[in-house]
């Protein structure tokens, strides 16, 4: 691979021959000089012609286009925004500038592993063949279906939006268990209230590129909120100059001053998780002062109005309900913190707005949210008719991919299936939507309903980011066999008895399924940029593998002879489905996009259209009519959610039918505990299942992480009366855990609050990721949802200590 | 710029940062790194140490709770065009660093740099940054090194180029494709990753350019411009407070320096 200084000579000499003609070579001369110096430290990466690749990011569900300049095809230098895709239009956000650094990551898995030692052990890893590994796997899972146990085998996946999760599905039911789990995300709360209020298990989608105010409650839009990339695009573009044409306001409820907060035009700082309160007491006053679209309500709306449940019990409305005293205008005031007359004022302000939209999510809505506050917040949006034609509001517009095969299932898996999935147990209330995967892994640490055999992780890290204290931890001990697919050693895969380790993101193919928060159907195929480096395998054909050498209905519930064979035929399906078109036109077109508008088909068949997606473009369709999806009982959207009696959930209370304020105040004496921890989001810290790579730890402020210390901000005053200063150290203590943090004073903080960043705290990788700074996630308290049960962890209550 | 007396050639490459349009996500940050192959070290965290080309600023406004703001300040260097000499190109006593009165770029001479530092003392924004160590890469990653700029060794100081290997292969193109070398405009590798599109760069002396047009907006403010330093980079903001600190150093409320 190296480059000898003679040859390397020459070519310089070419290089530079060429360009002498051009009035100014001296600083490539230069260059040349300094590559071709004998330091013993010169590093010399191969040369070659520099080329430009152009695929689709997966490092989140943002789906931005991207190209990636390659040396000689095989070596990443960088990766670059598409300037021709629709979603970023040719930026791109720094986790994906920087995304060739996982592909070289010093701490990637080479080949697959086993753990000789005990779990957990890193020096216990000892490198297998892939025959060994996969057929180790598929013993195991042979022997399970032999012993009628499929059900013993559980899986938890990072992404939700891609085929690769389609395939899990597949493999699971084949399979005969329903332990299929994935890592918490917003859209599982989304879907719970898209099924409540609309019938429909989809998250909801916002016209942002056509609104004229928005209007977020707490959502970290330009911190990465759906899709980053289309947020940053958006926030520019909102932000233009006046010569560049219109600007769009964006106001903020948040309890601080987040990026996004102070990016807008206006923030209203608002007591900490009372965002929903704002919401509600401004619907009062739409309500009261006659605000709100009647005639929409009237013809499309359910509960709006007093409302009789199917065993003929006469209920509460929605209207009605915002006049009680719990709703008034007071007590809005008292949640928030903010005077009943500025909420008046923000409720008028938005109700006049022409092209005013509501939304929320914060985290980067990343994270699921209490589910009534979720339906709050829509219908802030209904009372403003956001659903109609051309309105701000819709559901996420479905992708028509070719549907896998029938699962025909034998003995073995009908049984695996009977059983209930290891969430629930006994005569709880049934889950409204999905798996919780919380209470998988509290039930695993504590009263499995089954033992748990095998577990495998795909794409995900939980023992990282899970809120509360070794939440996964606990569970992998009464774990039979733990896998992990990770390209990474990770602190998940460390536990694991077996690695093995997938593609890099650049290195593999996949897909991306529909733009979060967007109301565009979206479809993009990740082509691999360059050919894999280490032994590694895509875990969509270690899939394939497994299910063809179990053969039976498992094999033919999977008979694509490759992942790519199976993605090349879902697009055959969507190529062969009616509607939609590859996007080719200029991205500044992607706005004029809009219900009712029919894209001009630009492909014949799935090869065809395969070839247009792997080329970088991506395939789109005009979002639908809100109202045309509603598949509610009463076939309107319903604000009192009759859904729940269907489910077995009949409940008492008036209220609970109706979206309502309800915080959850998380657990611990607030005379122990005075103070509330919140983690927040930068965009320059990596949270997810990425750890963050070294380009980006460069750009911490040294406020925020110092050396192997990271901060809590917490607001001067609330410092001064704890006899705190800058950069004191203190432990920071909740009812979870501790962690030993310094003080960084910030008048942004709301005084009762103590804030700590996402995505500090990684523990192993190599040394320019491990050990910086301390996991917020850790000291989080987990609380289940009150409708869907599912974990949220919005804060917990904390302490400070000073140390010495 | 004329009456400043020092010649110049017909290009002013220049920069326009839209701070209302800046996000403070760090894309330029990060792009540059890539492209410029400016290493890193475990613990990135002394700032004093730390090399960035283009290090993002905070700035608040010194103000309490419900009217706190605060603003982020992408600074590359900015290539100071005040008569005859840059405050750094000034005091280099081997001509290491000077500036390109074709196009007015500031440049450093690698192997020419003694390791004074004179210029880091005589930059008012803190733009350049010392080697105290030989870069390493970690093993793998040595391979995602850009080949069109060479690393830095230690002892030698470094800064923002404006990318001006871009401009040379611009340049390159437009000769083989005979056409005007002075009409070249091209794009750092900051403005292109920024995802917000604050960034804008071209030809300051071209009236009809976004930067020469954007220079000239209401907002626009340069850093530190009582020192008659003359950067081509401007910024734009519409908060006053914003702009009033482009005249004082980048100090908060607590005093400590921000970035
Ligand atoms: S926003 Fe998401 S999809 Fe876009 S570049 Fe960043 S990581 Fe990749
Ligand atoms: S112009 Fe180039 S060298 Fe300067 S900050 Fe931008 S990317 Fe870095
Ligand atoms: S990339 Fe653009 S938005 Fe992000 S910090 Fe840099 S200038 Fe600001």
């Amino acid at each position: 691979m190296k480059f000898g200084r003679r040859a390397f000579l020459q070519f310089a000499a070419g290089a530079v021959g060429g360009t002498l003609l051009s009035p100014l070579p001296w600083k490539l001369v230069d260059d040349a000089s300094i590559w071709s110096q004998n330091w013993s430290w010169r590093p010399s990466p191969e040369r070659g012609p520099v080329t430009r690749k152009a695929s689709v990011c997966t490092l989140c569900d943002g789906g931005c286009g991207i190209q990636v300049r390659l040396v000689n095809k095989n070596r990443a230098i960088s990766v670059e925004g598409n300037p021709r895709h629709p979603v970023n239009e040719g930026g791109i956000c720094p986790l994906g500038a920087a995304g060739a650094q996982f592909l070289y990551a010093p701490y990637r898995i080479s080949q697959p592993m086993k753990q000789s030692k005990k779990r957990g052990d890193a020096t216990g890893f000892k490198p297998i063949s892939w025959d060994e590994a996969v057929g180790e796997l598929q013993k195991k899972l042979s022997n399970l279906r032999k012993a009628e146990t499929p059900h013993t085998v559980a899986a938890i996946t990072g992404h939700a939006h891609n085929s690769m999760q389609d395939l899990w599905q597949q493999f699971f039911t084949a399979y005969g268990s329903q332990n299929l789990f994935t890592m918490p995300s917003h859209r599982d709360s989304l879907q719970g209230a898209g099924l409540l209020a609309l019938g429909r298990e989809a998250p909801f989608a916002f016209d942002l590129e056509h609104a004229s105010f928005i209007l977020s409650f707490g959502a970290d839009l330009v911190e990465g909120w759906g899709s980053p990339g289309r947020m940053q695009t958006l926030f520019g573009k909102w932000n233009a100059s006046e010569a560049e044409g219109a600007a769009v306001k964006l106001v903020q409820v948040a309890s601080r001053c987040s990026m996004t907060a102070a990016k807008a035009d206006r923030w209203i700082p608002v007591r900490p998780g009372s965002e929903a309160a704002l919401a509600l007491g401004m619907a009062h006053v739409m309500v009261k002062e006659k605000l709100y679209d009647a005639s929409f309500m009237q013809d499309h709306v359910f509960g709006f109005e007093d409302w009789t449940d199917t065993r003929g019990k006469p209920r509460q409305g929605f209207k009605s309900f915002l006049m009680a005293a719990e709703n008034s205008l007071e007590a809005a005031s008292q949640q928030t913190g903010l005077e009943a007359p500025r909420i008046v004022d923000l409720a008028r302000e938005f109700a006049a707005q022409n092209h005013a939209v509501a939304v929320w999510g914060g985290s980067g809505g990343n994270l699921p949210e209490n589910t009534y506050h979720d339906l709050v917040f829509f219908a802030l949006n209904v009372l403003k008719g956001n659903l109609k034609p051309g309105g701000m509001l819709s559901l996420a517009a479905t992708v028509p991919l070719g549907e896998l095969p029938q699962i025909r299932g034998d003995e073995t898996a009908r049984k695996g299936l009977a059983q209930k999935s290891a969430d629930q147990i006994g005569d709880e209330k049934p889950s409204l939507t999905g798996r919780n995967l919380y209470a998988f892994l509290s039930l695993v640490a504590q009263a499995p309903p089954y033992p748990i055999e095998i577990l495998m992780i795909h794409e995900a890290n939980p023992a990282y980011g899970l809120a509360g204290k070794q939440t996964f931890e606990k569970a992998v001990e009464r774990v039979g066999w733990m896998v992990s697919f990770s390209s990474y050693m990770d602190e998940t895969a460390l536990l694991a008895d077996i690695i093995l380790p997938n593609h890099a993101a650049l290195e593999r193919l996949d897909d991306v399924i529909g733009l979060p928060g967007s109301p565009l159907a979206y479809y993009a195929v990740a082509a691999p940029v360059l050919p894999p480096r280490l032994n590694t395998r895509h875990t969509g054909d270690v899939l394939l593998q497994l299910a063809r050498s179990m053969g039976g209905s498992v094999g033919e519930a999977l008979p694509w002879k490759s992942h790519e064979e199976f993605l090349q035929e879902r697009v055959k399906g969507l190529a062969a489905a009616e509607g939609g078109a590859v996007f080719e036109e200029s991205p500044s077109d992607w706005g004029k996009v809009k219900v009712g508008s029919t894209p001009h088909r630009n492909y014949t068949d799935g090869a065809g259209l395969w070839k247009k997606l792997s080329a970088g473009h991506c395939w789109y369709d005009a979002p639908r009519d809100p109202l045309q999806e509603i598949r509610s009982a009463s076939g309107k959207i319903e604000l009192a959610f009759q859904t729940l009696d269907s489910k077995g959930w009949a409940v008492e209370k008036d209220e609970l039918y109706l979206p309502r304020f309800a915080l959850q105040a998380p657990s611990g004496d607030p005379k122990e505990y005075p103070l509330l921890l919140l983690p927040y989001r930068m965009s320059s810290l990596s949270y997810g299942y990425h750890p963050n790579p070294p380009f980006m730890t460069k750009t911490v402020w040294d406020f925020v992480l110092k050396g192997k210390e990271s901060f809590v901000e917490l607001h001067p005053g609330t410092a001064q009366s704890m006899g705190l200063k800058e950069g004191d150290r203190i432990i920071l203590k909740t009812p979870g855990g501790e962690a030993t943090v310094r003080v960084h004073l910030f008048p942004g903080a709301r005084p009762e609050a103590v804030y700590m960043p996402l995505g500090l705290g990684r523990k192993g990788y190599d040394a320019y990721i491990g050990g910086k700074g301390a996991n917020v996630n850790s000291l989080l308290d987990v609380q289940g949802d009150p409708l869907s049960g599912q974990g949220i962890a919005w804060s917990a209550r904390a302490q400070l200590k000073r140390l010495g | 710029m004329s009456e400043q007396g020092h010649k110049q050639g017909a290009v002013r490459f220049g920069m326009v940062i839209d701070l209302d349009k800046c996000t403070g996500c760090m894309a330029c940050s990060v792009a540059c790194q890539a492209e410029n192959n400016i290493s890193f070290r475990e613990d990135e965290s002394n700032k004093l140490r730390s090399i960035s080309w283009m290090e993002v600023f905070y700035l608040d406004n010194d103000q309490d709770y419900a009217n706190y703001q605060y603003t982020y300040l992408p600074r590359p260097c900015m290539h100071c065009d005040a008569p005859h000499h840059a405050p750094c190109t000034f005091v280099c006593p081997v001509n290491a660093t000077t500036r390109d009165e074709e196009n007015g770029i500031v440049g450093h001479i690698y192997p020419r740099c003694i390791g004074c530092r004179y210029c880091i003392v005589a930059c008012p924004y803190h733009a350049r940054d010392f080697n105290w160590w030989d870069p390493a890469w970690p093993e793998p990653m040595e391979a995602m090194l850009n080949p069109e700029v060479s690393p830095r060794m230690r002892g030698v100081v470094e800064k923002c180029t404006f990318c001006h290997h871009r401009l040379l292969k611009a340049r390159a193109k437009a000769f083989l494709e005979e056409q005007d070398l002075y009409e070249v405009t091209y794009m750092p590798a900051c403005g292109e990753a920024c995802p917000t599109k604050a960034i804008s760069f071209g030809n300051l002396n071209d009236a009809e350019s976004q930067v020469a047009k954007l220079a000239k907006d209401p907002r626009a403010f340069r850093l530190l411009s009582k020192l008659n330093t003359e950067p081509k980079v401007y910024y734009l903001s519409k908060h006053e407070w914003v702009r009033k600190q482009g005249d004082k150093h980048f100090q908060n409320s607590n005093g400590n320096k921000r970035g």
